[in-house]
């Protein structure tokens, strides 16, 4: 905007626009003390009006015997119920007008004669139009009955209903004209087109007409007022003088008169009837705008029920869609984000956005118009941190965002509880690009034509735009809301979802755990497995498998992973493993059968198991490892790591080729086979882990049951993982 | 415990400095961070494991991953893992790792980016 309309607006926006110590000139103004009624400030007009001088005088000796004495009886009731009273001076009618400011009655004169009247036709229709006014179901059929019945009662060129937005910016969303004009329907103004002097004077004054915006402004006399020492208070007056700015405004749209009646919702300045006379001055008899003025006040009433029912059709919809979501997520609760993104409705569906995005289980979908996949986390994560997840100025929170106004000026973002940093979050653009235009601003024939400062619809939808860059369509509270429910559905659908995945877990992992180890003849064995308290299952198990001939293979293994894929591949494994034990000729042999498993079946896996084949007849033992601890025997000398015969974990290699290792355990020995969880998270290292194992199994006693009780009271592995152990004597 | 994986560049090369314990809880950030770097296509990747300070099955499975991802991407991979850092180096050991991870005990040992290159 240029430096000059900018000092315009400044200036207008310091004005005293209640107290501007002039009236307009289509009427005079005395302002007289009660009960007396002598003059004690007049408009410098009035001796023209009254044909005599007025300064001095009382109205008693201005009016005539009989107009005196209704007067003086209007004055012991309602004023409103006065106005106006016709009266006579020189032979011509004139409408009088009442009210107090500052102690004093104001008393306005306006000739009847030059006045616009829509005649007794219109008022006899009152009541129909009321009726249809009262019987509109939506916001826009009221606005625009009223736009279209404001503009037959008071004639204007053009009759706009104008709607105030959050921050005081005006919309036309109603429009009445004559034919040749072009529309305005649509268009925007910045707040500062009505500074907030104004917007308060509105909010208690319903009704202000100019009708000249060419007129020169009639000063009072004397300036200040004296009981007060101050200009007369002029904020209820019909004939207050409006700010220069305003008629520049005015004049540079081409308008020559202007009248505009509040719209009050709740209270609050809501709106405006605007009207606009670009033939010529136009006034409208004071008794039609009243009915006009009466027309406002009508819809003022309705508004809460329509622009609360506007709201509620958005309500009901967002709710259908929600439930309808609702019961796509129920239909297939382990597909939560196929639910939310590939059905007939999509999560884009639940409420008026451009772009949706969907993050669960770490996996991020985009609907619609978003920012790049690569941008949507980052934002959303800084402003779940910023404590901004619903905003409509997100360059505002988060300033390095501002690139993405076209797509994401407005972020609605909601966590998912639960999964690992899932959300949901809907985009909205930058408002200016949401803009459906009636008529184009860009070719108004009001534009500026000569140089200065000019205000105009075109400059002023310039400057609205300047106030609404990076903003988006607010959210609201409704829709808030459903966002809400609906992802705390998905943690709920999700927690229970884990709920049953763990109970499914356990039930898989009790199959891989022998309820009741067997008996083998001639061997003690003892296992204990205690599961971890952060994942209700591991991937460790255990197995002990008798084979022909009297030996029986014991095997530990333990699968990288937790939860219910490695509970599978767990089972998966221990029943190849049982497999190629009772097949292969030694158990080297048959940890490569199960490394061929893994590859060919199970690619990207990984899994360590030990193998122990034991002779109870001989003492004879057949070690094989795959990438697991060493297994540890104790003897009477102390205890020591099987470290030979050891090979890759299952999974690494194509080809694993595992090797042998042979050892003795005497009558009174022991063996111990036992899961990483034991050891690794020792305070000093898995090193340490190890050696404190080593020494407590050298120390323990020589039954296996009571070594596990004592192994495990000495090392006290931490919960964070899943422990298995398994101990094996002779008997 | 703090765990974070940083984007760094070692000896010339794209690498990763992983801090911390790589468990079940954070070696899912691992795999993303280096399948993120992967899909530039960098001629090299290394993984700076000395100032990690725990890893279990689950952080070895991903680093067999990211391992198998550069042998059929043709990106030279290495691990460093000093003999000094026990927790790390020792279960990659009773994994054997190594026959599929190329682990280093230092940056020292990379060979030089330019080694090969014939000078004018």
């Amino acid at each position: 905007m240029p430096g000059g309309a900018e000092d315009a607006l400044l200036r207008c926006a310091d004005e005293p626009i209640a107290v501007p110590g002039a009236v307009q000139p289509h009427g005079a103004l005395l302002a007289v003390t009660e009960p007396d009624l002598a003059v004690v400030v007049a408009s410098a007009n009035a001796p023209e009006l009254f044909g005599r001088p007025v300064a001095g005088t009382s109205l008693d000796q201005l009016l005539d015997d009989s107009d005196t004495a209704r007067l003086r009886a209007g004055l012991a009731g309602d004023l409103a119920e006065v106005n106006p009273l016709r009266v006579r001076l020189g032979g011509a009618d004139v409408d009088l007008v009442l009210h107090r400011a500052d102690g004093l009655l104001v008393t306005e004169w306006e000739p009847v004669l030059g006045a616009e009247q829509a005649g007794a036709a219109w008022h006899r229709r009152l009541p129909t139009t009321l009726q249809r006014l009262s019987a509109t179901a939506t916001l826009e059929e009221l606005t625009a009955v009223l736009a279209r019945d404001v503009r037959a009662l008071t004639c204007f060129d053009r009759v706009m209903v104008y709607r105030f937005d959050a921050e005081w910016n005006g919309e036309v969303i109603a429009e009445d004209r004559r034919d040749d004009l072009e529309p305005f329907l649509g268009l925007r103004y910045p707040a500062s087109d009505i500074p907030a002097q104004a917007r308060a004077l509105y909010a208690t004054n319903w009704m202000r007409l100019i009708p000249d915006a060419g007129y020169r402004p009639v000063p009072l006399e004397p300036p200040l007022t004296p009981s007060t020492g101050r200009p007369l208070d002029l904020s209820g007056a019909i004939l207050r003088s409006v700010s220069p700015v305003h008629l520049e405004y005015l004049a540079n749209m081409g308008v020559v008169s202007s009248m505009s009646v509040s719209l009050i919702d709740n209270g609050k300045l809501w709106g405006l009837i605007a009207c606009h006379h670009y033939a010529g001055p136009h006034r409208p008899s004071y008794s039609d705008r009243v009915a006009a003025e009466f027309l406002g006040r009508t819809a003022s009433l309705l508004l809460p029920t329509l622009v609360g029912a506007g709201e509620q059709t958005g309500v009901l919809e967002v709710a259908h869609r929600q439930a309808e979501l609702a019961s796509a997520i129920g239909r297939t609760p382990r597909a939560l984000a196929e639910a939310l993104t590939e059905g007939e409705v999509t999560v884009l569906d639940l409420l008026p956005a451009s772009g949706a995005a969907v993050r669960i289980n770490g996996q991020l979908r985009l609907l619609g118009e978003t920012p790049p996949a690569d941008r949507v986390v980052p934002l959303v994560r800084a402003l779940l941190a910023a404590g901004a997840p619903v905003t409509d100025a997100v360059s505002r929170v988060v300033p390095e965002a501002a690139d993405l106004a076209g797509s994401a000026s407005g972020v609605l973002a909601v966590e998912v509880v639960g999964g690992q940093e899932d959300f949901l979050a809907w985009f909205r653009p930058e408002t200016l690009r949401e803009i459906t235009w009636g008529g184009n601003p860009y070719t108004s024939k009001t534009a500026q034509t000569d140089a200065g400062p000019r205000l105009s619809p075109r400059r002023s939808f310039d400057a609205w735009s300047e106030t609404v860059r990076e903003t988006a369509r607010p959210w609201r509270e409704h829709e808030v809301t459903a966002a809400r429910s609906l992802a705390a559905l998905l943690t709920g659908t999700a927690a229970s979802r884990a709920e049953e995945d763990n109970r499914l877990a356990a039930a898989l992992q009790r199959t891989l755990l022998l309820e009741q180890l067997p008996k083998v003849p001639g061997v003690a064995l003892a296992a204990r497995y205690l599961p971890s308290e952060e994942d209700v299952v591991g991937g460790d198990w255990y197995d002990i498998v008798p084979l022909p001939g009297g030996r029986v293979s014991i095997v530990l293994g333990d699968v990288a992973g937790h939860g219910l894929a490695a509970a599978a591949i767990t089972a998966q494994l221990r029943h190849a493993l049982r497999a190629h034990l009772l097949r292969a000729p030694g158990p080297a042999a048959a940890l490569d059968g199960l490394n061929e498993v893994i590859g060919a079946l199970l690619p990207g896996e990984l899994a360590t198991a030990i193998v122990a084949e034991l002779d109870p007849a001989t003492g004879d033992v057949v070690v094989a490892n795959a990438g697991h601890p060493p297994v540890l025997i104790g003897t009477a000398a102390g205890a020591a790591y099987l470290h030979e015969g050891r090979g890759p974990a299952l999974g690494l290699l194509d080809v694993a080729d595992y090797a042998e290792t042979r050892v003795h355990l005497g009558d009174d020995d022991r063996l111990l086979l036992f899961s990483d969880g034991l050891v690794e998270r020792s305070a000093d290292g898995l090193a340490a882990g190890l050696e404190d194992l080593r020494a407590a199994v050298g120390a323990g006693p020589a039954d296996p049951q009571q070594l596990l009780d004592a192994v495990l009271g000495a090392l006290n592995p931490p919960r964070t993982d899943d422990v298995t152990l398994l101990g094996v004597a002779r008997t | 415990m703090l765990f974070d994986v940083e984007r760094t560049t070692i000896a010339g090369r794209a690498a990763l400095t992983v801090r911390g314990e790589v468990d079940i809880a954070t070696s899912a950030q691992v795999a993303d961070a280096a399948a993120s770097l992967l899909d530039t296509a960098p001629a090299g990747l290394v993984i700076d494991l000395s100032p990690t300070r725990f890893l279990d099955s689950s952080g070895a499975r991903v680093l067999v991953a990211i391992a198998r991802r550069c042998a059929a991407g043709g990106i030279e991979l290495h691990v460093i893992a000093p003999p000094t850092n026990r927790p790390v180096r020792l279960p990659l050991e009773l994994l054997q790792l190594d026959r599929v991870v190329p682990l280093i005990g230092s940056a020292g040992e990379l060979p030089s980016v330019s080694a090969g290159r014939e000078t004018p």
